[in-house]
């Protein structure tokens, strides 16, 4: 990637479930070492924004391209579009790296054979290699010692260092994490965004749908507000949280500080 | 005569038969669960009760009776009571074989047989009652005698359902192996128009469509007592 | 009752073990074929596949075994477009009937169970599946099959059980399988209780194998369900 070539830029996406438009035309771009807070409340679209960019929803209007490749789309009946070309979207979805709100482990196999199975079996690298790197990742996260144990043995902070390590293990260029501290006890919280911050502060570029607020604020390097399917606000995180133009999101601050 | 016209209910026809057959499926396989029900109930109150050598004897029956053939089963609860019956008569002075009833022996093998699971069923019931209302029931100065009455079987009935629909599919079919001992239920008719007529595949088809019919209809009968049974209780979404 | 005589009866039933196996093996074997065809057009999405795939279950799974048995044994030879078909050599023979029979049966309770399988797999972990940029047969071979097979294993043991207890059937279609051993020799000796109780004793131990089997298999593929390690 170039230093002209953004990382990823999605434009005008619009998705609806059934009658209800969820997406009304949402655009991005992501340069290199960009982390990008995404927040909003329940039912703004933008779990749905994220899910789109690596189509595990399709959206119904939009262009994604990643690191200057664009995904194909074709149109269907029902003003409906799909993918017009499965293996694109499969390497493309390779260089993304996603992060679940339920961490997503695979239970049947131990941590460092999470990290591995989509590096050997879907990006065809050598396994000692892939071995040697999964371990390097897990010392990273802070859960070296558990390289042999399985999902169902760790703790919630754990798993999700874990899945983080998975998702790093592919090389990604852009990583995308939906709401990754959602589902985790309050004391755990705080050693997946220690995780999070390294990262960024390393130049990855990140992706970040979350709630949490001191993340957005301190570690982002810009953030967008969704309300109902639109960018309500968007800018650097002192341009927002130091007093934003925009009424719905200072309203939306407030009921987060609760 | 033509292939319908077999089935039909005139002179040569079938179809009354049949029916009397299927008839008869259903009153041995129903006499079949409820002796299940009585032996299953048993088995789980040993297995339950918490006393080592009951516990230990009602493993050993379900093992026992689910590790083994449902023919085997038949056969051996047919000869075997005509067997005692025999040798009791000759006690008393009666010379010759006295048969039992097969349909006495047909439903008591079929529920032999589904006492072992009804068993499992029974227990597993009785486990899912949640721990805090039997507290609540104690708590409110219920005896034991009054909480098992009004509090646990109701329960148990509820949560059973479902196994017990599965488990009456389960006796309508294996009354079907009631038919080697000549009882006329609905397989040996089959049998018995097929060998009769030289039909064998009209017979064995129309026979099979019966209890097919017999299976979705009592399945939706259980299906409604279920919605009866379990409304009020907030459930999973499915 | 003489020592010779048990010895005897059990040394002849043993005999027949051999048959009532292999209808077991062969029947449970196709069964497995035939059942993830059936699942694979239940989960097609193409309507008139998953339809006949749940008529298929219904009417297995609802009928009795012994009237299927009857059907492609007495009933399929009895029609002379069978008889004059290319299936005829196969049909038959009352082996291959049997063993025809067995596995459509079980292929609708296998089915079932495969069915049930696929459902238990947490979509989640598809999803990260799909995520890394998995699909179709990779996914499938490496994260769906895998969860699902431990998921079926309990439910496939069962089956395996009923299958054995099924073979028992074949002695009504002119097999010498142990149930036919067994009931001739009672019928030759007039002695009830032995030779049942033997045979029972035979099929018996023979589950009692496959149960532990089947929970040792269980075991070994599931080190993730077992309790923390201290």
């Amino acid at each position: 990637m170039s230093a002209e070539t953004p990382a990823l830029t999605v434009a005008g996406m619009r998705k609806r479930f059934g009658a209800l438009e969820v997406l009304k035309g949402i655009s991005l771009t992501a340069n290199d070492g960009d982390v990008i807070s995404i927040l909003g409340s329940s039912g703004s679209g933008k779990s749905t924004f994220l899910r789109c960019i690596n189509l595990l929803e399709t959206p119904d209007e939009g262009v994604v391209t990643v690191a200057g490749e664009t995904i194909k789309m074709r149109s269907r009946r029902g003003g409906r579009s799909e993918p017009a070309d499965r293996r694109q979207v499969d390497r493309i979805r390779s260089e993304l790296g996603m992060v679940f709100q339920s961490f997503n482990l695979w239970s049947h196999l131990t941590v460092l054979e999470n990290l591995i199975e989509a590096p050997v079996h879907v990006q065809k690298r050598p396994r000692a290699e892939c071995v040697d790197e999964a371990r390097a990742l897990l010392a990273k996260v802070g859960i070296a010692d558990k390289w042999s144990a399985y999902p169902a043995h760790l703790s919630g902070g754990q798993q999700q260092r874990a899945a983080i390590a998975r998702a790093l293990a592919m090389r990604p260029k852009v990583m995308l994490f939906d709401e990754p501290t959602s589902a985790l006890d309050p004391e755990l919280v705080g050693e997946v965004l220690r995780v999070m911050r390294a990262l960024a502060e390393e130049g990855r570029t990140m992706l970040v749908v979350t709630h949490e607020m001191g993340f957005a604020r301190d570690v982002s390097t810009r953030v967008m507000f969704l309300d109902q399917g639109l960018v309500e606000a968007e800018g650097s995180p002192d341009e927002l949280f130091g007093g934003s133009t925009s009424e719905r999101f200072r309203q939306f601050i407030s009921k987060e500080r609760g | 005569m033509s292939d319908l016209a077999i089935f039909g209910f005139g002179e040569g026809g079938w179809g009354l038969a049949l029916l009397e057959g299927a008839a008869m499926t259903l009153l041995v396989s129903a006499c079949g669960l409820m002796i299940g029900a009585a032996i299953g109930g048993l088995v789980a109150w040993a297995r339950l009760s918490g006393k080592r050598l009951a516990g230990a004897v009602g493993q050993a029956y379900a093992a026992l009776f689910r590790g083994l053939p449902e023919l085997l089963i038949v056969y051996f609860v047919y000869f075997g009571t005509s067997t005692l019956l025999t040798e009791t008569a000759l006690f008393f002075g009666h010379e010759g074989f006295v048969g039992v009833p097969a349909f006495a022996a047909g439903a008591l093998a079929v529920g032999v047989i589904s006492g072992a699971y009804q068993a499992e069923v029974f227990r597993a019931a009785y486990l899912a009652i949640s721990r805090g209302e039997l507290e609540a029931a104690i708590s409110v100065g219920m005896n034991r005698a009054l909480m098992a009455r009004r509090i646990i079987l109701p329960q148990v009935m509820r949560f059973a359902l479902p196994g017990l629909g599965n488990l009456w599919q389960v006796a309508l079919k294996d009354s079907s192996l009631i038919s080697v001992t000549g009882l006329a239920e609905l397989m040996r008719v089959s049998q018995v128009g097929a060998g009769s007529t030289h039909r064998p595949f009209a017979f064995y088809l129309g026979g099979a469509v019966l209890y097919l019919v017999m299976t979705v209809l009592t399945m939706r009968v259980f299906d409604i007592a279920e919605e009866r049974a379990t409304r009020g209780v907030r459930r999973a979404a499915v | 009752m003489d020592i010779d005589f048990i010895t005897k009866t059990f040394i002849r039933l043993l005999g027949a073990l051999p048959l009532t196996l292999s209808v077991w093996f062969l029947s449970v074997v196709l069964g497995a074929l035939v059942a993830a065809g059936v699942t694979w057009m239940r989960v097609s999405g193409v309507r008139p596949l998953e339809l006949f795939a749940r008529a298929y279950v219904m009417v297995f799974r609802g009928t009795p075994l012994l009237i299927q048995l009857f059907i492609v044994y007495y009933g399929l030879a009895s029609l002379p477009a069978v008889r004059a078909s290319v299936f005829w050599p196969f049909l038959r023979d009352a082996f291959n009937c049997a063993v025809l029979s067995l596995a459509l049966c079980t292929a609708g309770y296998q089915a079932e169970i495969f069915r049930g399988a696929l459902l238990a797999v947490p979509p989640g972990q598809v999803e990260a599946a799909r995520a890394c940029g998995m699909s179709g047969l990779l996914m499938f071979r490496r994260v769906i099959f895998p969860i699902a097979l431990r998921h079926a294993l309990p439910p496939y043991s069962t089956e395996m059980i009923s299958m054995i207890k099924a073979t028992a059937l074949v002695s009504l279609v002119t097999l010498w399988d142990v149930m036919s051993v067994a009931l001739k020799i009672r019928n030759d000796t007039l002695i009830t209780y032995l030779p049942l109780i033997l045979a029972g004793a035979i099929y018996f131990v023979v589950n009692y194998v496959i149960g532990v089997a089947f929970l040792a298999l269980e075991r070994r593929l599931s080190p993730h369900l077992r309790p923390r390690p201290s």
